[in-house]
């Protein structure tokens, strides 16, 4: 809402400065977007345009008279209104005009006057002048006066072309069978059965509340005007606009709620504004169709609520002066007032209403400030947040970045990147998107961290290890929504090292990705638990991609990207992963236990074997840890070795046994037979060549 | 013999002090104290001298052979000293060049001020809650009070989904969804990302809130600025003025903006080269919070009684507070993960 410090003064005794009002008005919730010195055409005298913010509840703050209402409660001072001829019983204005409401519930009041001989005309420099500061575009004498009444008011008004008002006949109905209707900014618009229509008759020539038609626009030659001043209906005006994406001054306010006991006010205000420069020859009395007359409703407000909501006592009588500030009938009876609200007040309904009234007017400044007590509920340990902590952490040492990426993405994308979902692939589209090729909610992580690595490589960045915590999306296969948060990583280059440059830096390799999802697995104590398997997936490399799972749920993947999908994305080699971060969670041991410490040493024997290149190194370990031998403690692979003299299509693998007993210190004799007759064994259980 | 012992003497340490190695010293103790050294062969030559001078210089023999082995020993430690010296000297490195490490990695800056401002909360005893980011339109608008076409709708432009959802344009819904499983007392707080439909400099489709709320019998407005004022200071700065104003909300009544002094220009207005601050827009004051009572309509939707329960909510944009903190004036840095960005943050 736009208005001038000048035009408010109209209907104010305001003294102040426009600074004081600023921060007068902010300080009461109608908050100052902006101040911006003005200065009156001819005299030059000093104005100020204020811009404020009025909050939706506030409908009655966007007419001056509403304003001048808040400063009065505010400062104490006098609310006036200009003078004006009110409307006069004259039985005239029937015979040139009937109204009909069809349906109250839309329309609870349509008043109109006529005005005739008028000469259409520029309106004076100080009208333009003020409708052009408030971001009204000045047209002419009748339809700057309706619009500056509206200011004043807050009541939006229209007027017709007599004339064009062919059956002299205003109805107020839905649009019904009527499909189009073209308004006065000569756009033909699509009509809903429920918008709300003005018709002359079955003629419909204002799309109510919302904007005028073409067909009865006020022009240079208009001579007779009917002057509309209706109260509709909030959310019908609002459906329409909204629909129609056609938002005028007119539909925000009645959107807001407008006073159907102004209505007359602002037609002998608008009417007065017309006749200012003479000529002109209103009739005197006003056609008026109120079916069912709005009563002031009453509120009874309790004193002990007052305190228990805000926190401070405040005295009845002090309450009964500050809502009587507002315009508020008030009447005490024992520890409760009685509250009459006027019809320009309509967000005043309940009890709390008038708590906030007072909690504002009182002053917020003056409510004490306290701390309450704890209540036992809170403050319990979030084993989910513990849990991003700790990922973070861990992260965060092993050089990775944190990125958080917008959840949209393409449906290509989903398509190739289905992430961790398993069966129903069918990803949650927007209906609205901001671009066609961010229309679905993601399935994985992976595209917007491959997006990251290409906005980096721009900035020639040789090494890019990044994880994000998000969320992923689907479409439940029994319906509804499915999201999950998950962790995803990608890694491009060798980790980055600070300092003179290393002679025996490694380059980035499939182990060290798995060795950042073997730690990260580790910080839930799933690290025993979990079985990786080589897995077949679209954008994973087909030898260097593999599967996690805890039991039979997969809980994660990681690999080598695909080159093709790497191709296709035109980014480099990378390693990526992608963790079920709920499902961590969920079979994250919640207690640990200490293990006790040996008492004897144990004795290490490492032995070597020759396999087929795509025999699993694991298969052995866990061979080995199924034999239940109760004087192995630990099995580990510790190198692998491809080349001269072992054969082709051949490689050996280096384990490491830990032999080690509970109750005594083992000696060489008796762990020596052990650890041949379990690599016999293995040899011929596996056909694998021992080495050593 | 005296004499020339005293000779021999003079001669011994003289080349003991012109040693300069280890090697040397060595050499020389051989030479003199060996198997066949000239002190040995010299004390072996006493059987052979008179029994009556032989004691004499036996003595005197001796305690050449004693001073000699002394001068030795520190010789041979001054010799050592210097060697060592000299070795620790050519093993001197440019302590200028740049330290070896692997680079560290860190967290966005988004959770790190959504973790601060968690640990606030916790420290005061709320806990978190969490909830879908893909809502109905009952919990995210109806049943906080934003009934379908009212005007309170606009305030937030909404993504939509099929089947009449949307993704959540505030945490507020967790606060319904929290009360409609949990009686009072609560002390609650969300973080999570939000969604509206906007895209520029100041406005991102998805952002952070941290939302809150305590409910409880006697929990009053007063609570609410106890609360909000203690957490901005902790955010902020201890001493930062916190201003609130009336403002609206459909779920809270009466409601408030919360404002603090703007952290570039210190609430003034004008900066310290007299240019007004844009970051304030010359007012002195920074929007940062909204808040309020919880309404009574709120209580209806969850089942509560309102004339048993009272409580406070609020919601602050994680963003933003990161943007004023930081001094960031673009909201799409956030998310383009740029490493020159990011890596300002460790």
């Amino acid at each position: 809402m736009k208005f001038t410090l000048n035009w408010l003064k109209e209907f104010v005794d305001f003294c102040g400065t426009a600074a004081e009002l600023s921060k007068l008005l902010t300080s009461a919730g109608l908050e100052v977007e902006s101040l911006t010195p003005l200065h009156e055409p001819e005299n030059q005298a000093e104005d100020w345009l204020f811009e404020i913010a009025v909050t939706p509840n506030r409908g009655d703050c966007l007419g001056l008279l509403g304003i001048a209402r808040e400063v009065c409660a505010l400062t104490g001072a006098q609310a006036k209104f200009p003078a004006v001829q009110t409307s006069k019983k004259d039985p005239r204005i029937h015979k040139r005009v009937a109204l009909k409401i069809e349906d109250a519930g839309q329309c609870a009041r349509y008043s109109a006057r006529i005005v005739d001989q008028i000469k259409i005309a520029s309106s004076t420099p100080l009208i333009r002048f003020r409708l052009e500061s408030c971001g009204i575009r000045a047209i002419n004498n009748v339809v700057d006066a309706t619009n500056c009444v509206m200011i004043e008011t807050g009541q939006p008004l229209h007027a017709f072309d007599l004339a064009r008002l062919t059956a002299k006949q205003i109805v107020v109905r839905s649009a019904g069978e009527n499909r189009k209707f073209t308004t006065l900014d000569g756009v033909e618009r699509e009509l809903a059965h429920e918008d709300l229509l003005i018709c002359d008759g079955d003629t419909p020539v204002a799309l109510a509340g919302v904007m005028g038609g073409m067909n009865s626009e006020v022009s240079a030659a208009t001579t007779s005007i009917l002057l509309e001043s209706a109260n509709f209906a909030p959310a019908t005006i609002r459906r329409t606009a909204k629909r129609l994406a056609l938002h005028s001054e007119a539909s925000h306010r009645f959107e807001r709620g407008v006073d159907p006991e102004g209505t007359l006010r602002a037609l002998d205000r608008a009417v007065q504004l017309i006749s200012e420069n003479g000529g002109c020859r209103p009739l005197a009395g006003a056609a008026d169709c109120y079916p069912e007359k709005v009563k002031p409703v009453t509120i009874r407000l309790r004193k002990p609520r007052i305190s228990r909501i805000l926190g401070v006592e405040i005295e009845l009588r002090q309450a009964e002066k500050l809502l009587r500030s507002l315009g508020l009938k008030t009447t005490r009876q024992a520890q409760q007032l009685n509250v009459v609200i006027p019809t320009s007040r309509p967000d005043l309904t309940r009890e709390i209403d008038l708590i906030g009234e007072l909690a504002r007017l009182h002053g917020y400044d003056n409510i004490p400030t306290t701390l309450p007590l704890l209540r036992p509920t809170g403050g319990a340990l979030d084993f989910r947040l513990a849990g991003e902590r700790k990922l973070g952490n861990f992260f965060a040492g092993e050089g990775f970045v944190e990125a958080i990426n917008l959840p949209f993405t393409s449906d290509a994308l989903n398509g190739l990147f289905r992430g961790l979902w398993q069966g129903s692939q069918a990803a949650v589209p927007l209906l609205n998107p901001l671009a066609q090729e961010n229309s679905a909610m993601r399935h994985s992580l992976l595209p917007g961290l491959l997006e990251n690595l290409r906005v980096n490589l721009a900035q020639k960045t040789a090494s890019f290890h990044v994880y994000h915590l998000g969320k992923v999306f689907r479409c439940h296969p029994t319906g509804g929504y499915e999201e999950r948060l998950c962790v995803g990583g990608l890694m491009h280059g060798a980790r980055a090292v600070r300092g003179l440059r290393r002679r025996d830096e490694s380059t980035l390799d499939f182990l060290q990705c798995k060795g950042a999802v073997e730690g990260a697995i580790e910080l839930f104590g799933l690290h025993d638990s979990i079985t990786w398997t080589a897995v077949a997936s679209d954008i994973l490399h087909p030898g260097r991609g593999a599967q996690l799972h805890h039991k039979d749920c997969p809980i994660g993947l990681l690999g080598q990207l695909h080159p093709d999908v790497s191709e296709q994305l035109e980014v480099p080699q990378v390693y990526v992963f992608e963790l079920d971060f709920e499902k961590l969670l969920e079979y994250a041991p919640r207690r640990m236990g200490v293990r006790v410490l040996a008492k004897f040493p144990a004795i290490e024997r490492d032995f070597a074997i020759v396999v087929d290149r795509d025999f699993a190194a694991h298969r052995i370990i866990g061979w080995i840890e199924h034999l239940g031998e109760s004087l192995i403690e630990h099995v580990r692979v510790f190198d692998q070795y491809i080349g001269a003299p072992i054969p082709d299509g051949k490689k050996s693998l280096a384990y490491n046994i830990s032999y080690r007993a509970e109750d005594r210190t083992l000696t060489d004799s008796e762990v020596n037979p052990l650890h041949r007759s379990v690599v016999d064994r293995i040899g011929k259980e596996f056909g694998a060549e021992r080495r050593s | 013999m005296t004499d020339s012992l005293e000779a021999l003497r003079g001669e011994v340490l003289e080349r003991i002090q012109q040693a300069n190695s280890v090697k040397e010293l060595e050499q020389l103790r051989i030479e003199m104290l060996g198997r066949s050294g000239s002190i040995t062969q010299l004390l072996r030559g006493l059987k052979d001298l008179p029994t009556e001078v032989r004691p004499r210089m036996g003595e005197r023999l001796n305690q050449l052979r004693r001073a000699l082995e002394q001068e030795l020993d520190a010789r041979l430690a001054a010799v050592s000293r210097q060697a060592k010296s000299k070795a620790l000297a050519e093993e001197k490195i440019d302590i200028t060049l740049p330290g070896t490490r692997l680079d560290r990695g860190h967290r966005h800056p988004i959770t790190l001020v959504i973790d601060e401002i968690v640990e606030i909360f916790l420290s005061m005893g709320f806990e978190i809650a969490r909830g879908p980011d893909i809502e109905d339109d009952y919990h995210n608008f109806e049943a906080l009070n934003i009934p379908k076409d009212h005007p309170a709708r606009d305030m937030q432009d909404t993504f939509f989904v099929a089947g009449g959802n949307l993704l959540r344009t505030h945490t507020s819904p967790v606060q319904i969804r929290t009360m409609e499983s949990r009686k009072p007392p609560l002390q609650i707080i969300v973080p999570g990302a939000v969604y509206r439909h906007d895209d520029d400099a100041t406005h991102s489709p998805m952002f952070h809130q941290v939302e809150g709320f305590m409910v409880d019998h006697d929990i009053a407005f007063a609570d609410l600025k106890g609360v909000l004022t203690h957490v901005l200071r902790q955010i902020f700065n201890r001493d930062a003025g916190v201003r609130f104003r009336p403002s609206f909300f459909p779920f809270t009544e009466p409601s408030a903006e919360i404002d603090i002094q703007c952290v570039i220009c210190g609430g003034g207005g004008t900066l310290r080269n007299g240019q007004s601050c844009r970051v304030c827009k010359a007012s002195g004051w920074l929007e940062i919070l909204g808040a309020g009572m919880i309404d009574p309509a709120v209580f209806k939707f969850v089942g509560y009684d309102a004339e048993e329960f009272t409580g406070f909510a609020f919601g602050m944009g994680v963003e933003r507070i990161a943007m004023l903190k930081y001094g960031i004036d673009d909201i799409r840095l956030f998310f383009q993960n740029d490493l020159r960005f990011l890596r300002q943050f460790s």
